[in-house]
């Protein structure tokens, strides 16, 4: 129902359809009082005052100056800010994928049907545990540095490596690799969702005599469509926030030559390196938009392909 | 009935929602910090008889946090009223924290500051005026003072002293067979030879130099030394671009020769921190190094390193070299017990308790009569450091002019540009103009 | 499998076998020939795994290998074969901060059950108003839980510190925990609400047909069918709580107060030297509570659920 239907009807006096949307206000209200009190207290104050950030000079250490769009317009001539935008969707359209991809096929192969399967579960869990820890940067030069694993690896094929970390032109689909390593996430939420589907239609599926590939494609996967559905809109909103791991791997400063300089990097480094906090602000929000437009696109598309069984 | 109800109560409910949302945001907006600063009132507060609490905040790994707290705890001995709540973390959070604590208006009472930040929050009154607020300066060289200097008003005491320098590995010179320079007359050309020589003899696997270029103090030394500077007085960028052009050619070109290292092993080294640097491993038989870190490079490193002074060019103009300050203590303009704070500072700058707790883990100390107590008792490569220090006295000349507000870019700005230049990405006449321009932007805007 | 899931099964084939659509040993065959296919292919999937498990474990195995090592060794050995054993990182580890590491692994301990309490009963309680009740703008309060995963922190957290600052709040747990019993969370709230919509709503009817208001449909329906998201959320809530730095740094000024996080950084200085040792002694120490509770909650995670409904 519309929302302007809901709102005709609410309050009137029907005895079934009525009545029963009216309670359920009541009751919504109930449900959503922490959430509403979150939202209003600790989220949207914040939101609101960074919102209003953006059109000001905040160095942090002073009160905000007023600017009015300036910090908009400077970001259109921003190189640095263009350069950051493009690392950072070449990051999210590349890793995303692969990562989904990559946990999916994990969760289905450690579904069910081997043994020590919650042990494979959590050795496979494992490198998500560090992806943010303070050690990566000098894990992840272990194996992709210029005396890494992988080149020694190389060397046994006699291909000789180079240093894939400080190299302007591999740097970053090192940190691709690291996303796709961290695939811990969405395996586990596949693997819930694998489990909420009712066996009585895989059975009745076998019996009918489906292959276990038709099982897949034709039973699971679509059950499963919500639960895609999800990983795919956050983990591109998860990309594109990335920060914790750029900023451990480049020091801070998304080299070399700023080929890892994620957005969210350089919003940080604007903000508290040079204390240009306003400029960050509308950064921020620029971000937001970008966002949003892809999750709307996400959702939209999600009618043609998305089975909900309710 | 009903219907007039429910409305006004989802009305309600959404109207106090908005009413929420208003005064969070305004409560935020209204806080962030701003107000005057207590302004150092030309005569030392009086100590209060009360018990008084203060915070101190510094940055350093666990061996400085030791010491610290070692100071911390002599200190509250020796007054028992003051009680000194430490916050330490490393250097990437430290200025993060520092400065939300600042637009809160919650700094700590007693800072560790860097040149770099200082004349940010000294300029905008986060910090207090020093000058008469009961430290006792007598025994700071004016130089030293000057360093933490902005318009007349001292926002950070000096703790300890460096000076670039060059760090030679002996060994690996011997084995290369070329003889230890002589670091009062050397040229950049000589050092470009020495190198070299060091490379070919080291088969790709021993260099000659380690390759510098982004930090600050390398550019700040060969401005100095072509008769330019960064910075005027009045805190405006006056760097020609010429200077930064030759400084970027002469790094590039002995990067092509091979005198120092590719520039990819360069990147990775360089995240990775003090012990595992080309020195440290003795993989370079030169190094570019602030000339207090000496001890720590010589243990890492197992060899006996020996401090030269930076080679110049052919005329170079006199006073090149300089003595930069390690890091301050500052302390905070809203302190509520400036009195109890400068206290602390003198404590920990002036006398021999403090100093032999800590020791030259923040640099040599810039107090004279400290340095003097505490050298004979020093490490052998730490009085080797203050030997340094003080025969470059003769040829030291004025310190720079403090780093201006918003010049705390210059570190990535180096870096960056340093960058493009070594992977071919700019030219280093492009990369000067970029850089300068960059500068000035971020100076401007702060 | 579980007793529902088995109870499913036998029901349905049951139903089958008395319309004669299916051999009453049908399920004893078909399982004979499953065992006879399963040996090999189940050894080959053993060593696959095991030879992926291992490549992507390279950089766990070697932080695990290196702590046993003296710092001065780490970096010139890349390898997994220790020489020389030492446990001094983690002696070193335990007691080089100004208090002994157990109590940094116990104010860790506490913002982590704050948050997961907080979150598992505040989000499920708003995924159930937008997956099952219908109000006045839910879309729209929808999509404004949405935007709010999608501002980077970094804007929002001073205007958030000063305003926890005003309230005297900094160096308490208070902002660190607080957050999740107000189901800022939307991450877990979006997750439960895909959840429940996976539940059928013949369920809720059937409970609202013997007189159970919502409280009680969503007390003792839906959230019993909805244990692996509750696990799912528990175990992110452990362990991006467990890891979280920056909120932390921000809000504990107290080293005593200090969580997991803070103290690692303690151990790096970028302008003197790290001390790699302890650091990765303590990375692991503080890697085994969240890879225990992932090993044991597991159970919980796949729990199997069975919608048919029948009761």
């Amino acid at each position: 129902m519309s929302a302007l239907g809901e709102l005709r009807t609410i309050g009137t006096k029907k005895v079934d359809g009525g009545s029963k949307v009216k309670n359920e206000n009541k009751a919504a209200y109930l449900f959503l009082l922490p959430w509403f009190l979150g939202l209003s207290v600790i989220t949207i104050g914040p939101m609101v005052a960074s919102f209003y950030l953006s059109f000001t000079k905040y160095t942090l250490l002073s009160p905000p100056e007023f600017i009015g769009i300036d910090n908009f317009i400077r970001m259109l001539g921003d190189e640095r800010l263009h350069n950051s935008l493009g690392v950072t969707f070449m990051y999210v359209f590349v890793s995303v994928p692969i990562q989904l991809a990559l946990a999916l096929a994990l969760a289905v192969v450690l579904n069910r049907g081997l043994s020590g399967l919650s042990f494979y579960r959590s050795v496979f869990y494992l490198p998500s545990l560090l992806g943010s820890s303070v050690a990566i940067a000098v894990l992840w030069k272990q194996v992709f540095g210029g005396q890494g694993l992988v080149n020694v690896l190389l060397g046994f094929f006699g291909i000789e490596g180079k240093g894939w970390i400080s190299d302007p032109s591999t740097a970053l689909s090192t940190l691709i690799i690291l996303n796709v390593w961290t695939f811990g996430a969405p395996m586990v939420i596949f693997l819930a969702g694998l489990r909420q589907i009712p066996m009585m239609y895989l059975e009745a599926a076998e019996v009918d005599g489906a292959t276990k590939s038709q099982r897949f494609f034709r039973v699971v996967l679509p059950l499963l469509t919500p639960i895609i559905f999800f990983n795919l809109v956050l983990q591109i909103i998860h990309a594109f926030q990335s920060f914790t791991q750029a900023f451990i791997i480049s020091g801070g400063n998304g080299g070399p030559a700023d080929s890892t300089l994620f957005y969210t990097l350089y919003l940080y480094n604007r903000g508290f390196a040079n204390f240009d906090m306003g400029y960050a602000a509308a950064m921020a929000w620029f971000l937001l938009v970008i966002i949003g437009i892809f999750t709307a696109i996400n959702f939209w598309a999600s009618k043609y392909w998305v089975f909900y069984d309710d | 009935m009903t219907r007039i109800t429910d409305r006004r109560t989802r009305h309600f409910g959404r109207a106090g929602g908005f009413v929420a949302i208003a005064a969070t945001a305004a409560l935020v907006l209204s806080s962030c910090s701003g107000g005057t600063a207590a302004t150092g009132s030309g005569e030392p507060a009086e100590l209060s008889d009360e018990p008084v609490t203060l915070r101190f905040t510094w940055w350093g790994n666990d061996v400085r946090t030791a010491n610290t707290e070692a100071v911390i705890d002599a200190f509250e001995a020796e007054y028992p009223n003051i009680t000194i709540e430490p916050q330490f973390t490393d250097w990437g959070g430290y200025w993060d924290k520092l400065a939300t604590e600042t637009a809160a208006n919650d700094t700590p009472d007693i800072i560790q500051m860097d040149e770099k930040y200082i004349s940010t929050y000294g300029g905008r009154g986060a910090l207090l005026d020093l000058s008469d607020a009961g430290v006792d300066l007598a025994d700071f060289p004016q130089s030293a003072l000057d360093s933490g200097t902005l318009d007349d008003a001292l926002y950070g005491i000096p703790i300890g002293l460096t000076s670039y320098s060059i760090m030679a590995n002996p060994t690996l010179l011997a084995d290369a067979g070329v003889e230890m320079p002589d670091d009062e007359s050397w040229t950049w050309d000589e050092f470009e030879e020495a190198g070299a020589a060091v490379s070919a003899a080291g088969g790709g696997s021993i260099f000659g130099a380690q390759s510098w270029g982004f930090e600050d103090g390398g550019l700040n030394n060969w401005a100095r030394q072509h008769g330019d500077a960064l910075y005027n007085d009045d805190g405006e960028v006056v760097i020609k671009p010429e200077t930064l052009t030759s400084w970027w050619t002469y790094l590039k070109k002995i990067t092509d020769e091979g005198v120092t290292p590719p520039v990819s092993a360069t990147i990775e080294k360089q995240a990775s921190g003090l012990a595992e640097s080309f020195t440290a491993t003795n993989t370079a038989a030169f190094g570019t190094w602030w000339n207090s870190q000496l001890t720590a490079l010589s243990d890492a490193s197992g060899e006996p390193l020996e401090l030269l002074r930076i080679p110049t060019i052919e005329d170079a103009e006199e006073g090149s070299a300089y003595y930069k300050s390690s890091m301050y203590w500052s302390v905070s303009a809203r302190t509520e017990h400036p009195a109890e704070a400068a206290l602390f500072v003198d404590y920990l700058l002036n006398t021999e308790e403090a100093a032999d707790l800590l020791g030259t883990d923040r640099g040599v100390p810039a107090n004279e009569k400290i340095r003097a107590y505490l050298t004979p008792k020093l490490s052998e490569t730490d009085q080797e450091v203050v030997a340094f220090l003080d025969e470059l006295a003769d040829v030291v000349g004025e310190a720079p002019p403090i780093t201006p507000p918003g010049g705390s870019a210059i570190e990535s700005l180096v870096k960056q540009y340093t960058e493009q230049v070594l992977f071919g990405q700019a030219t280093p006449a492009d990369a000067a103009d970029g850089f300068i321009r960059d500068l000035k932007a971020s100076i401007a805007a702060a | 499998m579980t007793d529902t899931q088995t109870r499913t099964s036998a029901a349905t084939e049951a139903i089958l076998v008395s319309r004669n659509a299916v051999d009453p040993n049908w399920r004893k065959l078909a399982a004979k020939r499953a065992r006879g296919r399963a040996r090999p292919k189940a050894i080959l999937k053993h060593l696959l795994l095991i030879v992926t498990g291992l490549l992507m474990l390279y950089p766990v195995l070697w932080l695990v290998v290196s702590s046993l090592r003296p710092t001065d060794e780490i970096f010139r050995n890349p390898g997994l074969v220790i020489s020389n054993l030492e446990f001094s990182n983690y002696s070193d580890g335990w007691t080089t901060l100004s208090s002994p590491f157990s109590v940094f692994l116990l104010n860790s301990t506490l913002v982590v059950l704050g948050c997961i309490v907080g979150n598992l009963v505040s989000c499920s309680m708003a995924a159930y108003a937008f997956a099952r009740l219908t109000f006045a703008g839910k879309k729209w309060w929808f999509v404004i839980m949405l935007t709010t995963i999608m501002l980077p922190i970094h804007v929002i957290i001073v205007p958030q510190y000063i305003m926890f600052s005003q309230l005297g709040w900094v160096n308490t747990f208070i902002p660190l925990i607080l957050p999740k019993i107000l189901a800022t969370d939307a991450f877990f709230v979006f997750l439960m609400v895909q959840f429940i919509r996976g539940i059928p709503r013949e369920l809720d009817e059937a409970a609202r047909l013997d007189g159970c208001g919502h409280p009680r449909i969503f007390a003792q329906i839906i959230l019993p069918l909805m244990v692996p998201a509750l696990a799912t959320t528990a175990i992110f809530t452990f362990i991006w709580t467990w890891n979280d730095f920056f909120s932390q740094l921000l809000y504990l000024t107290k080293p005593e107060m200090y969580t997991v996080p803070l103290a690692l950084r303690a151990f790096m200085d970028a302008t003197s030297s790290t001390s790699w040792g302890p650091l990765f002694a303590m990375s692991v120490v503080s890697l085994v509570p969240i890879f225990l509770v992932f090993l044991f909650g597991q159970r919980f995670l796949i729990a199997g659920i069975s919608t048919t409904g029948g009761k």
